[in-house]
């Protein structure tokens, strides 16, 4: 006889190759972070040999994700995506329902997270921007990364420690403060539009 | 027909049925592998994903999410599990205990695409309830807030 199921809920963890989402989803998860694999129709879009138009493939991507108990009847879990703009079509699967997405940059390389921003102002999902700081070291400050970033003031840009289990914990909760903000808001009036599942550039 | 082990899924250990399917601890490794080598790392055919699912690639119901709760049917489905591919019966195996289609996904080394695909299938066969949770909901502040809770809990 199965248990009762907790209540799933998530967070998106988004960025470019390399930036520590996997390490951000192991300093946090109860188990060690899992890989799913999943085929999706990439469009590639800038991504060509110039001159050629843009071409839809399938593709396989993997996502490394993580869990956290949160207490008897809700579970957190954390999936790590690539953050491509090719792979858009698997983000509206990963944020449909999501409590907000946490996007990990690393400050001397700033434009591969454009895409993972760009795709959360456009859906509605509530995000805050992690500056991954390797060694405790920053390259540029927080003020700038917003400024090139062009993020809304309301967006928080934190700097954070992705392999310390407590600077990711309080990350996550800068989030989630953020989505509390934006749920109450929300709830006092007009109905939701944050259709996490409005297809972008489809 | 042998009787398959009733026990835990054991990945390791081969399947007594259907030899010509590939057990799914065979890892899937459509990035580096050859498409068209159809030999798994062990000299035995593999079983491509689209086999499995009968061709489908795009029958997922959107109810079925990443992080969807799914367990067994205590009263079985209406074929006996034992009777079941080799893939669908570990499926149902693991979930006994609450499980999420994207940690079933990982521990069987299955597509998620895939995955989906079968889970929506057992449900239609009565093996699996499918705890999926209404989209169209947005999170409550109070859910919101339980997290908040719990993972302020976490030191």
């Amino acid at each position: 006889m199965a248990t009762k199921p907790p209540i799933p809920v998530k967070i998106v963890i988004a960025g470019g190759f390399g930036v520590g989402k996997t390490t951000t989803v192991g300093a946090i998860s109860d188990i060690a972070p899992l890989t799913t694999e999943a085929e999706m129709t990439e469009v590639a879009v800038g991504i060509d040999i110039p001159g050629q138009h843009s071409t839809k493939t399938t593709t396989t991507v993997a996502m490394d994700f993580g869990s956290v108990t949160i207490d008897s009847g809700v579970k957190l879990y954390l999936f790590g995506t690539p953050g491509q703009a090719r792979f858009g079509f698997m983000w509206d699967d990963l944020s449909r329902g999501a409590l907000g997405a946490l996007v990990v940059v690393d400050s001397s390389r700033l434009d591969d997270c454009y895409p993972a921003v760009d795709y959360f102002e456009h859906t509605g999902v509530p995000f805050i921007v992690g500056v991954n700081a390797f060694d405790g070291l920053l390259a540029q400050d927080l003020s700038a990364v917003r400024w090139a970033l062009a993020i809304d003031d309301q967006v928080p840009v934190v700097a954070f420690d992705a392999r310390d289990r407590r600077s990711v914990r309080d990350t996550l909760l800068v989030l989630l403060n953020r989505a509390l903000h934006k749920a109450i808001g929300e709830s006092g009036g007009r109905s939701v539009e944050a259709d996490a599942s409005a297809p972008l550039g489809r | 027909m042998t009787t398959p082990p009733t026990g835990g899924y054991r990945p390791d250990e081969p399947m007594s049925i259907r030899p010509y399917l590939q057990t799914p601890s065979v890892q899937y490794e459509p990035a580096s592998g050859q498409p068209d080598d159809l030999a798994g790392p062990g000299g035995s055919p593999k079983l491509r994903p689209f086999v499995l699912t009968a061709g489908r690639v795009d029958a997922t119901d959107p109810e079925i999410g990443l992080e969807t709760q799914v367990t067994a049917q205590s009263r079985g489905g209406r074929v006996p599990t034992s009777r079941l591919l080799p893939e669908l019966r570990a499926i149902v195996t693991m979930c006994h205990e609450p499980i999420s289609v994207a940690e079933i996904s990982a521990r069987l080394k299955l597509h998620l695409g895939v995955v989906k695909i079968l889970v929506g299938d057992l449900r239609a066969t009565g093996h699996l309830d499918v705890h999926s949770r209404d989209v169209a909901t947005p999170n409550t502040p109070e859910l919101i807030l339980r997290v908040i809770r719990g993972l302020s809990a976490i030191t």
